[in-house]
């Protein structure tokens, strides 16, 4: 039974640690980075990685630095991604709270708006609020955050309707506290759970839509960099020059990769039905 | 009911790893199940009889449980020191074991007549539809109308009385020597509960076969048992025939489980200054994690010795219409004197 | 459901008029001035004459008609080139979930049975990697990694099933694994979740008690069990590969539905926008519905309960 624990906070360590590794990368970008990861080096050519050079991960087609890049396109990435979780967390929670806890009707109208945004692949939606609102950088921020919405507002509203009927919640209303009292007061701690796994869950996923985004150039526009969209210049060279693919892929996978294991650490550890579970 | 013993438990002990330390659920448990005898196994949520029984079939999940020594002797084999493969083909042939709550022991996706002839067909070879044919019949044995359309029904089109009527159609369906009864009254309303207890005592007299009924409550001893051994804190503390357990118990504990059972006779006899009070046994049944070495009842028992607080105490026989023991200081003394 | 679609519809018809640089425009472009009566048959031509309100109802009602509008770039009709493409479409996404299936379930029945901490844990982790990738990384890599060899790539010289079953399996092969790998790995996690929660519950205890052999518990009383929940979610996520095939569609030039909705969206091209993105929400709350009949079929709970009504 220890090693267990351990193992489960193993799994949400190593999440946390590699999340924290760039978190740290995107604090040094901001004072230093190898080399200056907009201008072009036309000298320089979709150079091979080699420490003699300097360029540790090489360098594109256009001559710029792989590694600085994708140090700057953390910051990028990791900014949007969290924004647009924290967007439609705020949304998705308080739509999914409202509705859980007035129930009837306002449930039923509520969660139908859900139900339609729920019926677009995530990709597609993403894709399309991105046409509507324009190939801005910020833009990106409220596509992926929509999509987020309705998830955010299922779960919240499930966590509501099962301690609805708790009898606490009778307590408080009999002693004359007022709906948004009881809801901030009582309901909001008991929600915390799902909804913190759920977060460090889309925080993974809004890196893969921005990088998808990028990639298909309705995200962040060249020349800043993100991950995806230096996978998309990557597409024509990289059979000469497998490197500017491999690395900036590479990144993307791994932060991924961590806030899902700190995602599903969290839950293994926050989730007491899961305990006795091998 | 002949003499001839069927099935011998000596010194049974099962423990549990937990985040708390160590439980043992089962320490030492000895008992001799007689061909044909029904043994009521007695005791409180928690004193380890359920677990006596799931260690007697080695179904003891492990980890986090380990069964830590004693032996179980059937058909002059230790089935704790045999392998897998040898218990497996007596579980639900020679030993069977039916639960308390039907709802969760039958499977919900399969239908009744299937979990019947698995058994059969397992045990007895039986082909599909012979298997199928034997438990209709046994459905209609155990007083399920319309036996032949309700055999492709499944668990939740039951009710709970019917659902536990399955369990014991598909525990006694091959017959087997020994049927472990956990609580099987348990879960269902009073009145079903005479009506299951009467089904188990009519089927398994037809063919002699042996039951181990675990209950809490003494009402369902008293009218189905031979003998009954009382359990305390994973130990047995008093083994004897109904007849002499209920007249004259020895054991403080058996006693004051007896005292508790509320009497509308008792009430009228003792009522001096107003309702007597019911009584039950003061405090609370102890932590099995890490138990010191006393009697486990000591705290509770209103003739508690320095002894009894420093050592267990030993098997103590005594005369009795059946083979009789009690584990407690105060006969150990008696007897010495 | 239906006032779902009708919400669907609503969001798809307005959001388009909503992307900047109507078609007008971008068909006049730096032409020279035209005259107000040229201007006026342009605006009538391009749907811009009436109140917006009145054009979603026409709209409507030519779509329930099989009417989707003509492409402003080519000057076809909208609903025959959608449903052309349609197929592809279909047999990527079914072909990809096929392959997560065959994946993901063995892999978790396995993972659950299995009382190995470590390779739990590692098992874990290759489940957590498998979505973590980038379905548009893998699928460049693939490519990169199988230039070569035509057989594997299509790259623009496509073959229907139609024609020629064994090559066009082999062609979409790659890129149903791309899309399936993510799939595969959420269906291995619930497997393995949802075994491992069957096999604590009594009715497994009571198999073993009946003496089954292990096997038989595994396959014939857990696995029926545990497999519903599995049901649920892969259903639910078929809809999502209908959008995940938009990029590998892109990065392996297959013409699918997905390549078609993209470049309609960077072409501006909106009757295209408008029909594709409703075809496919149609398609992915169709599939839900698809999902709870085939969970309602399995279930003997829910069946036999419906029977009754």
């Amino acid at each position: 039974m220890a090693t267990n624990r351990l193992t489960r906070n193993g799994i949400a360590m190593t999440g946390l640690v590699i999340v924290a590794f760039y978190l740290a990368i995107i604090v040094v970008s901001l004072f230093w980075l190898p080399f200056d990861p907009v201008t072009m080096d036309t000298q320089h050519l979709l150079e091979a990685p080699s420490l003699a050079t300097g360029h540790v991960f090489g360098t594109d087609e256009f001559g710029r630095d792989i590694l600085s890049r994708i140090m700057k396109g953390c910051s990028v990435s990791l900014i949007i991604s969290i924004f647009a979780t924290a967007l439609g967390a705020v949304f998705g929670t308080f739509m999914g709270i409202w509705a859980g806890y007035l129930g009837g009707r306002w449930d039923h109208w509520i969660m139908r708006v859900a139900d339609v945004l729920f019926s677009f692949p995530s990709l597609l939606l993403a894709i399309f609020v991105m046409s509507i609102l324009g190939e801005k950088t910020f833009n990106v921020v409220f596509a992926i955050g929509i999509v987020y919405i309705p998830q955010f507002a299922r779960i919240s509203r499930g966590a509501i309707l099962t301690i609805k009927s708790n009898e606490f919640v009778r307590a408080a209303r009999s002693n004359g506290a007022s709906s948004s009292f009881i809801l901030f007061r009582h309901l909001l701690p008991n929600i915390l759970v799902p909804l913190i796994v759920q977060v460090s869950l889309s925080l993974s996923v809004a890196v893969l839509l921005e990088s998808s985004l990028s990639f298909l150039g309705l995200g962040v526009q060249p020349p800043a960099p993100s991950w995806g969209n230096m996978l998309s210049g990557a597409r024509k060279v990289m059979v000469i020059a497998p490197w500017t693919a491999i690395y900036p892929g590479f990144a993307i996978v791994l932060l991924v990769l961590g806030f899902n294991l700190l995602g599903d650490g969290l839950r293994d550890i926050l989730d007491p039905r899961l305990r006795n579970v091998r | 009911m002949s003499d001839e013993s069927i099935l011998r438990v000596e010194g049974l002990v099962t423990q549990f790893r937990t985040e708390y330390g160590l439980v043992k659920a089962v320490d030492g448990v000895s008992f001799e199940l007689r061909r044909g005898e029904t043994l009521g196994l007695v005791g409180e949520s928690g004193c380890g009889k359920s677990v006596t029984n799931l260690s007697i079939l080695k179904l003891i999940q492990s980890p986090p449980g380990k069964i830590a020594g004693g032996r179980v002797i059937f058909q002059g084999r230790d089935l704790l020191a045999a392998p897998e493969e040898e218990v497996r083909v007596l579980r639900g042939k020679n030993i069977s074991m039916i639960f308390q709550d039907p709802l969760t022991s039958l499977n919900p996706v399969l239908r009744v007549s299937v979990q019947i002839a698995e058994a059969l067909q397992l045990h007895h070879g039986l082909g599909k539809r012979e298997a199928k044919a034997k438990a209709i019949e046994m459905l209609k044995l155990i007083g399920i109308p319309d036996p032949e359309r309700r055999a492709d029904d499944y668990p939740h089109q039951f009710s709970g009385g019917m659902r536990q009527r399955v369990m014991i159609a598909m525990a006694l369906s091959c017959d087997p020597d020994i049927l472990i009864a956990d609580e099987p009254t348990t879960a269902l309303d009073v009145t079903i509960q005479a009506q299951i207890l009467d089904l188990i005592k009519n089927l398994t007299a037809r063919n002699k076969t042996a039951v181990i009924m675990i209950t809490h409550d003494l009402g369902v001893v008293a009218g189905m048992c031979d003998s009954i051994c009382v359990m305390y804190a994973g130990r047995i503390v008093e083994r004897a025939s109904v007849d002499d357990l209920f007249y004259d118990p020895k054991h403080p504990y058996t006693r004051g489980l007896l005292d508790s059972i509320p009497r509308v006779d008792r009430a009228a006899a003792y009522g001096r200054d107003g309702p007597e009070r019911l009584y039950s046994i003061p405090g609370s049944p102890p932590s099995l994690v890490d138990m010191p070495d006393c009697c486990p009842f000591h705290p509770r028992c209103a003739h508690a010795m320095d002894i009894c607080r420093s050592s267990y105490p030993p098997e103590t026989r005594l005369e009795g219409s059946a083979p009789r023991t009690v584990n407690c200081w105060l006969h150990v003394e008696e007897k010495r004197r | 459901m239906i006032p779902v679609l009708f919400g669907v519809s609503i969001v798809v018809f307005f959001l388009v008029r909503l992307i900047p640089g109507s078609a007008l425009e971008m068909y006049m472009g730096t032409q020279v001035e035209a005259t107000p009566q040229q201007m006026e048959e342009l605006k009538r031509i391009f749907g811009e004459d009436k109140p917006v309100p009145v054009l979603y109802v026409e709209w409507l009602g030519r779509l329930v008609r099989g009417d989707f509008g003509y492409s402003l770039r080519t000057g076809r009709p909208v609903l025959p080139d959608i449903l052309a493409r349609f197929p592809l479409s279909l047999e990527l996404t079914l072909f990809a979930l096929f392959l997560a299936l065959l994946l993901g379930i063995p892999q978790g029945i396995f993972a659950s049975i299995k009382k190995n901490p470590v390779g739990d844990v590692i098992n874990r982790i290759i489940g957590l990697l498998g979505l973590s990738l980038p379905q548009f990384w893998l699928a460049s890599l693939m490519v990169l990694a199988f230039a070569n060899s035509r057989g594997w790539i299509a790259m623009g010289n496509y073959v229907k099933f139609t024609v020629d079953p064994l090559k066009n399996l082999q062609m979409l092969f790659l890129p149903s694994l791309a899309i399936g790998v993510g799939l595969a790995a959420v269906i291995m996690r619930y497997t393995r979740n949802s075994m491992l929660e069957v096999l604590q519950m009594d009715y497994i205890r009571t198999a073993k008690a009946k003496g089954l052999k292990r096997r038989v518990v595994i396959f014939r009383h857990a696995l029926k069990n545990a497999i519903l929940p599995v049901i649920t979610v892969a259903g639910f996520n078929t809809g999502y590969l209908l959008g995940g095939a938009i990029v590998i569609e892109e990065v392996f030039a297959l013409p699918g539905m997905g390549r078609l909705a993209l470049y309609a969206i960077y072409q501006r091209d909106y009757p295209v926008i408008q029909g594709i993105v409703l075809v496919i929400a149609a398609l992915f709350v169709l599939v839900n519905l698809v999902t709870d009949l085939i969970y309602a079929l399995v279930d003997p709970r829910i069946r036999l309960d419906e029977g009754r009504k």
